[in-house]
Order: C-alpha cells, then sequence, then structure tokens
C-alpha cells in the first residue's frame, strides 16, 4: 500500500465516512461525514473551517478513533515509514498509538484529578520516549512560557481554572510532540495574553515537522497557524487549499463553534 | 502486518461459559441479548455467561460494563476461581508460562496461583478481608502464604503498602472492622497488592461508597495500576468508573458480550442497541 | 459389662488373666487393633492427626481418655508405666490412671523416668533423659491446632492438607503486635517433619525442646476429639516463629525451688500468703525428689 502514497503525507485520508446508527430513535442514520479525503503532510499545519455541524470535529474523532469510521480508509505513516490504516487496526494496536504517535489536545484536560502539573506534562514526555530529566526540562519550560508559574507545579490539576487546565493541556500535548497532533479548539478558553503564548507554541511544530490537524473557532488563529485550509459543510470538504488561497475567501462565521 | 509494537497479553480468555442447570444447545439458543433473556423457559437453565473472549496487556486495564444479571461479575469470578466456570480456557502468561488453564486447576494449585499472580478486590470489603484482624495482619496473611516469615520485613512492608493506599499508619494496628467503608477498600487494595500479582480483578471497587470517597479510590487505584504495569479487569455498572480506568471494554448484556470497544468510542459512539440505551441512561 | 466390673469395686488384678470377659488392658483386641493402626498411621505422616474410634473409658473424655487409650493399645506384659499429672506421679488423676493401666494389665509400675518405658503424662515432659526404649503418651484435650482461627472442619482439613497455615502466622502477627511478644504459652504451635503443625497441648513452652529430634517416640491422644498424632524418634519439630522473634521458654528469673534449690528444672510458683513473695517448686516431683537425695 505505501506505494500508493507518493508523497509521503503523514495522514492520508481516503473516503472517509461516519454515520451514526440511532437504534434507539426509531434506528435512524445520522451522517456526519460523507467520503472525506485529504492529506497531511510533515510540517503542515492544516486548519479545519466550517460552521457549526459542518463536521469538523466529528473529523478528528473519526481519526482519532474515538468514532469508528463507517467506511474509507485512513493511512498513518509510522516512525518507522511503514503505513497503517487507522480505520482497520486493532484496539490495543490504537491504545499503542495514542498519546505516542497521534496526539489529541482538546478544549478540555482530561487527567487523572489529582495528577500533579508538572508530574502530567512530564509523564507526556515520557511515554514519547523522552527521558525523565529532559521532560522535566522541556515541561518546565513550556509551563514558564504559557505563563504556568512555579506555584502550580506540584498542585493537582483537578484545581486549575479552565484557562489554566487548557494552557496545561497544551504543554501536556506538544512535549516531544507526537507525528500527527489533533488539535480540537485547544485554545478557546484563553485570556488575549495567554492565547498569544499557547499560538506561539503551536507555531513552532510546523519547524519540528509535526503534522497537525486543527479546529479553531477564530479566524486569526487559522491566520497566523494554518498551512492549509480544509473547509467543511454538512461533513463533505468544500474546500482545500493554501492558506493564503482560502483565507480570503472565508467570514469569521465560517470558523463559529 | 503493521509495526505497531503492543504489549503482550497476561491474560488471555477463551470461550468462557457459565451456565447453571443443563446445558444444551438449545438453552443457548433461547438465551442471550437478542432474546432477551438469560434464562432458558425451556430447561430453566440460566446462561449467566457464555462465550466471552478477550485479552489484557500488561499496564493495561479492560472494563466489562453491563446492568446486574448481564454476568459481568460472573466472568470475574469464573477468571478468579470463586465459582466454577462451565466451559473456556483461561491462560496468564505468567503461570505456568501460559500453559496451564486456570478454569481447571485444583483448588489447592488455584490457591497458591492467587497468592502471588492474581488478586481480587471485592465490593464488599468482609469478602477480601478478615474484619476482625488489624490492617497489618490482613496484608501478612497473604505476605506469611507466600513465605514471609520476618516480623519486621512483613511490618515494613505492610507499612509501605498502607501508605501507598494512603492509609493512616497509625490505624495500622487497628482491627479492620473499625475502618469506614473507603478506608476498608483501601486495606482490601493493598491486600491485594501485596505479592505483586500481575493480575487485578476489580469487582465493582467503589460501589456503596460516598461519591468524594469513590473518586479518591478510584484516584489511587489509577495511579496504581500505572504504577505497578498491571493487568487489570474492572468490573462495574458505572461508566464513570470505566471511563477513569480503562482503555478499552466489553458490554454485557444477558451472559453475551454485544460490544467491544475503545472506552472513549463506547462513550461517543456506541453501536449495539443495548449499548446505546446504556449510554444514554448513563448520560440522562 | 467389663465397666460394671470396675465400678463393683471387684479386684481387677485377681480378675485379669481368670475372667474371659475381661480382656487384658480393659479394650478388647479389635478396639487395641485399631488404635493401633491408627497410631501407626501416625507415625508415618508425623503431626498428621489421624482419627480414631475413640471408646468409652472409665474416665469422663477429657480427663485422659485418649492418652489412656493409647497406653491400653501399646501396653505389653513387660511394660513397666509412669503416669504424671502436672509433673506430679501422686496427683489424683495420675494416680487413678496408673492404677487402671496397671491393674487391667497386671504391669509394673514406677515413678522413676530411667526404669519406665511407656510414661503417660498431661501438662509435662519429665526433666529426666528419655531414651529410645520410652514411649511418651500425652492426654490432648484439643488436638487442632488452627482451632483459634477455623471453626469449619472442613476448611482446616483444607488447610492441613494444602499446608496452608498462613491463619496462624497473622494470629502470631497479631499476637506480638497487640502484646509486643507471643504470649501462647502452653501449646505452642510446632510444625513437624516441615509439613504439619501440631498442638503441643498443653505442655509449656519449656518442654518444646524436648520434642526435636528426641530419641523417644510422642505420641498424642484425644478421646473427646477422637484424634491420634505422633512424633517419632529423630523428627524435625520448630516451634512457629518468625525469624527475627525467637522462640523462647518460659524463664523464673533467678528463681529456685524452695526443696531442692534448683534453677535448671521448670518450676511452678505457689502463691505466698499475706502477701508475701510467692515459693517456687519442681513441677517434675519425682526428679526434685531425686536431687534431695542426692
Amino acid at each position: 500500500m505505501s506505494t500508493a502514497i507518493a508523497t509521503k503525507p503523514i495522514l492520508d485520508v481516503r473516503d472517509l465516512t461516519k454515520s451514526f446508527v440511532l437504534h434507539n430513535i426509531d434506528g435512524r442514520t445520522v451522517t456526519g461525514l460523507h467520503n472525506v479525503s485529504f492529506t497531511v503532510e510533515p510540517g503542515q499545519h492544516l486548519a479545519l473551517a466550517g460552521t457549526s455541524g459542518a463536521g469538523k470535529s466529528t473529523l478528528l474523532r473519526a481519526i482519532y478513533r474515538t468514532y469508528a469510521p463507517s467506511s474509507g480508509e485512513v493511512w498513518f505513516r509510522l516512525s518507522d515509514d511503514s503505513v497503517v490504516n487507522l480505520a482497520q487496526i486493532s484496539d490495543p494496536e490504537i491504545v499503542a498509538l495514542r498519546g505516542r504517535q497521534i496526539g489529541y489536545v482538546s478544549q478540555f484536560l482530561r487527567a487523572q484529578p489529582r495528577r500533579s502539573v508538572l508530574d502530567l506534562v512530564i509523564r507526556a514526555g515520557v511515554s514519547r520516549g523522552m527521558n525523565v530529566v529532559d521532560a522535566r526540562e522541556l515541561g518546565i519550560l513550556s509551563l514558564r512560557r504559557l505563563n504556568i508559574g512555579e506555584q502550580l507545579w506540584d498542585v493537582h490539576t483537578s484545581v486549575l481554572s479552565g484557562g489554566e487546565k487548557q494552557r496545561v493541556n497544551i504543554a501536556a500535548g506538544l512535549i516531544s510532540p507526537p507525528r500527527l497532533l489533533l488539535l480540537d479548539e485547544p485554545v478557546s478558553a484563553l485570556d488575549p495574553e495567554n492565547r498569544e503564548s499557547a499560538i506561539q507554541l503551536i507555531s513552532e511544530l510546523t519547524h519540528q515537522g509535526v503534522a497537525v490537524l486543527a479546529v479553531f473557532h477564530d479566524l486569526d488563529a487559522i491566520a497566523r497557524l494554518a498551512t492549509q485550509i480544509v473547509v467543511m459543510q454538512k461533513g463533505r470538504i468544500i474546500n482545500n487549499g493554501p492558506v493564503d488561497q482560502i483565507l480570503p475567501q472565508l467570514h469569521p462565521g465560517d470558523v463559529q463553534p | 502486518m503493521s509495526k505497531i509494537v503492543i504489549p503482550d497479553s497476561v491474560l488471555k480468555v477463551s470461550g468462557l461459559g457459565k451456565i447453571y442447570g443443563p446445558i444444551t444447545d438449545g438453552a443457548i439458543e433461547r438465551t442471550g441479548s437478542q432474546v432477551g433473556t438469560a434464562r432458558d423457559h425451556q430447561t430453566g437453565s440460566i446462561v449467566a455467561a457464555w462465550d466471552v473472549n478477550f485479552e489484557v496487556a500488561a499496564g493495561e486495564a479492560l472494563g466489562i460494563v453491563g446492568e446486574s444479571g448481564s454476568g459481568k461479575s460472573t466472568v470475574l469470578r469464573c477468571i478468579a476461581g470463586d465459582i466454577d466456570s462451565s466451559v473456556g480456557d483461561v491462560r496468564l502468561s505468567t503461570f505456568e508460562n501460559g500453559e496451564a488453564n486456570l478454569l481447571t486447576l485444583d483448588a489447592a494449585t488455584r490457591r497458591k496461583m492467587r497468592i502471588d499472580q492474581l488478586s481480587v478486590v471485592y465490593q464488599d470489603p468482609a469478602e477480601g478481608l478478615s474484619l476482625g484482624v488489624t490492617a497489618g495482619g490482613n496484608i501478612a496473611d497473604p505476605l506469611t502464604a507466600a513465605g514471609w516469615r520476618n516480623f519486621e520485613g512483613i511490618r515494613v512492608r505492610a507499612r509501605d503498602l498502607l501508605q501507598r493506599t494512603e492509609v493512616p499508619l497509625d490505624r495500622m494496628d487497628d482491627i479492620v472492622r473499625s475502618f469506614s467503608g473507603g478506608m476498608r477498600q483501601r486495606v482490601q487494595i493493598a491486600r491485594a497488592l501485596a505479592n505483586n500479582p500481575r493480575l487485578v480483578l476489580l469487582d465493582e471497587p467503589t460501589t456503596g461508597l460516598d461519591a468524594s470517597v469513590a473518586a479518591g479510590v478510584l484516584d489511587l487505584i489509577r495511579g496504581l495500576l500505572e504504577e505497578f504495569e498491571l493487568a487489570a479487569i474492572v468490573v462495574s455498572h458505572d461508566f464513570s468508573v470505566i471511563e477513569m480506568l480503562t482503555e478499552r471494554c466489553i458490554v454485557m448484556h444477558h451472559g453475551r458480550v454485544v460490544e467491544n470497544a475503545l472506552t472513549d468510542q463506547l462513550l461517543e459512539d456506541p453501536h449495539h442497541p443495548y449499548s446505546q440505551k446504556l449510554v444514554s441512561a448513563a448520560r440522562a | 459389662m467389663t465397666m460394671n466390673a470396675v465400678h463393683n469395686g471387684s479386684h481387677l488384678d485377681s480378675i485379669v488373666g481368670e475372667d474371659p470377659g475381661i480382656p487384658f488392658a480393659l479394650l478388647d483386641e479389635e478396639s487395641k487393633r485399631e488404635i493401633r493402626r491408627a497410631l501407626l498411621h501416625a507415625v508415618c505422616v508425623p503431626g498428621y492427626q489421624v482419627p480414631f474410634g475413640s471408646r468409652e473409658m472409665p474416665v469422663a473424655r477429657g480427663w485422659g481418655s485418649g492418652g489412656l487409650q493409647i497406653t491400653l493399645a501399646i501396653v505389653g506384659k513387660t511394660d513397666i508405666v509412669k503416669v504424671i499429672d502436672q509433673g506430679d506421679d501422686e496427683g489424683v488423676n495420675a494416680v487413678n490412671l496408673r492404677r487402671l493401666v496397671v491393674t487391667s494389665t497386671g504391669i509394673e509400675e514406677s515413678t522413676e523416668v530411667v526404669e519406665s518405658t511407656i510414661i503417660q503424662s498431661r501438662h509435662r515432659i519429665p526433666e529426666d533423659e528419655m531414651i529410645n526404649s520410652h514411649t511418651l503418651v500425652l492426654q490432648v484435650p484439643v488436638p487442632e491446632p488452627l482451632r483459634g482461627v477455623e471453626r469449619d472442619m472442613r476448611e482446616l482439613a483444607r488447610m492441613h492438607s494444602e499446608a496452608d497455615y498462613s491463619r496462624m502466622w497473622v494470629s502470631l502477627y497479631e499476637d506480638k503486635v497487640r502484646n509486643g511478644v507471643i504470649t501462647q504459652t502452653t501449646g505452642y504451635p510446632c510444625l513437624v517433619n516441615g509439613r504439619y503443625v501440631v498442638a503441643t497441648t498443653p505442655i509449656p513452652r519449656w518442654d518444646i525442646p524436648r520434642l526435636h529430634d528426641s530419641q523417644f517416640l510422642t505420641l498424642f491422644g484425644a478421646g473427646r476429639e477422637k484424634r491420634v498424632y505422633a512424633i517419632p524418634p529423630y523428627t524435625l519439630v520448630e516451634p512457629l516463629t518468625f525469624e527475627d522473634v525467637p522462640f523462647e521458654v518460659e524463664q523464673a528469673n533467678g528463681a529456685q525451688c524452695r526443696l531442692c534449690s534448683s534453677s535448671e528444672s521448670f518450676l511452678v510458683e505457689s502463691p505466698g500468703t499475706n502477701g508475701d513473695a510467692g515459693t517456687w517448686t519442681c513441677s517434675d516431683t519425682a526428679w526434685c525428689r531425686a536431687r534431695r537425695i542426692k
């Protein structure tokens, strides 16, 4: 199959369709994604645009397998350059890839409530192959950059404010970043100053060769971060191209959550 | 073949079944999720669990969800040997090189296996603890069974385990009957970990505890599973427990496995009609 | 019928060998053979409690009927019997049991260990050296060492069969935690031949080391509980204790026997009167007497 991927993208989504059969609501079928196809290459930042219900989050979840794809293929290139179809591999294989090769940073921090902030970030780094000393050093650096002061490092994440949680989530998600990063409105709860630091950190990912697939609810973030834009509507891709080509056609309403 | 490295499975369960009453093909056909009952009206047999298959790796927790009577505790108790199963094959890679079927062990061998291979944390601490014995004595039990004969050594180990399970050390020499429910559960967990088992079976470990106490115990279990790289099975009717502790789970209904999924997928995108009902009920 | 003969106050020594209704050593041959078979089983599996059909005896169960049945089952015409109670040959129970053995067999009795071949006792092992010509018969009230930790008979049988003694260890652990020391004095549990835990009931700790690697055979009989068990000569007998909590025998802290000045025998204290300090005497009266004569 690898011969089919000429440009060596990290993610190659082909005809991805996701429908939900609601057995308990007269068995009706709701389709969230219709034959979605696109690729993301190393160092590309692909922003998903579209109004609420367009299928942006559904797409991220179907790639991460929080939703089980109904049909289509999701080819992912592993660190050893082989490719696997995320839509087909076993649950334990997905578990093995999650967090290590594929990251998912949502707007909510989901962590063990009583884990300390710094510990959480260090563990994220260690799970991606860093040693503890490096993970600690780098973790502290990004926590500082995200304005999470030393007094918060040893407190449990459960006591943090929404904005603090989101920043800790970014620090953990971006340390020794995985090959593919799925960002679902990661800066939605941040004030302008902290949002600025977060965007700065995310922008550095492209230089590290990470493939990013992101949903933001403001055009400013897209303008500053994206290299590519995919515009979605009713579960289909209606436009796909480089940022300078697509961005001028977008209105703020096109990216509302 | 993909190049994804997945951890070797510690536990392999194949074709596990437990039937109360005559075992006939008809009884199997006339029961199950689709029929809507575990009881065969023709023979009176109860098919408590049938055709259950799964694997659990080191450092992984597998959830078993379902309402009461779905067979989830039956599966757990069959694996532990607390009840005899009717059919099936259960292997622990760390026991007899995975060559022994746990279901057919004689009682003495099974008891020995449970000293350091497999521990159960029961919903009711009275089932896993001697309430008239001190917290330390309850830990001394599995330790002495494993051959520990040094009093100070046992004390040090018990202290360490109680500390990890957040039982105040000044309660170590109090009898467990004087402990609160949450504290008893912590002692039970400490005892279950005494001989570094490879597999821990948790049967509704926080059911019956106050919400805040339950949250603390869940935190503890989650941390310990990670720290000791344990393989675990978590049986619960409570999705928040399953969500917190497991990455994968199976759904049981009238003795059958109706869905086998990633835990987040089960919660966000359940497939089987029964799973959908269960999830939407939990959300409500 | 046999019982009636005793209770009627007949002279047993005159009827032994004359009245065919009263066999040698009271018990009929079948009964003795059954007890001996149980004893052989017990010797073959040291420490294992062998059930036997305990007979009605002319002493109440709990008063040494188990030990008595063993003695009567193994006694031969050339044996010499010594019976003690609390180390005393003249204790009422000792006298009664000894008289019963002697009159029903016509054999010799003695208070001297060196002269005796069968020594029946309840609370003590005589201080004097015992060799391979001796058989020690101990009367046992509670033969089950695990009785304190488990009541269910089937579970007890399982624990013994699997050598699952962890709950015994837990009880020793709890004892040490609660009291700072292991408080069990008489009947201290011992592991026999590395396999079975037995109740060394109710001899004091002082006598426990005598059971280990002994030259003599020890037979335990529990009449009420219908069990016999044995420690054959030269058998490993280890008191259950933690590696770092040494097994210790009772110490009288420098006390001496007020009769023979012994400080190297097992001493028992008699309370003093009017608040005076108590006095100590040897528990083994025959040994004490011999020392005084020397």
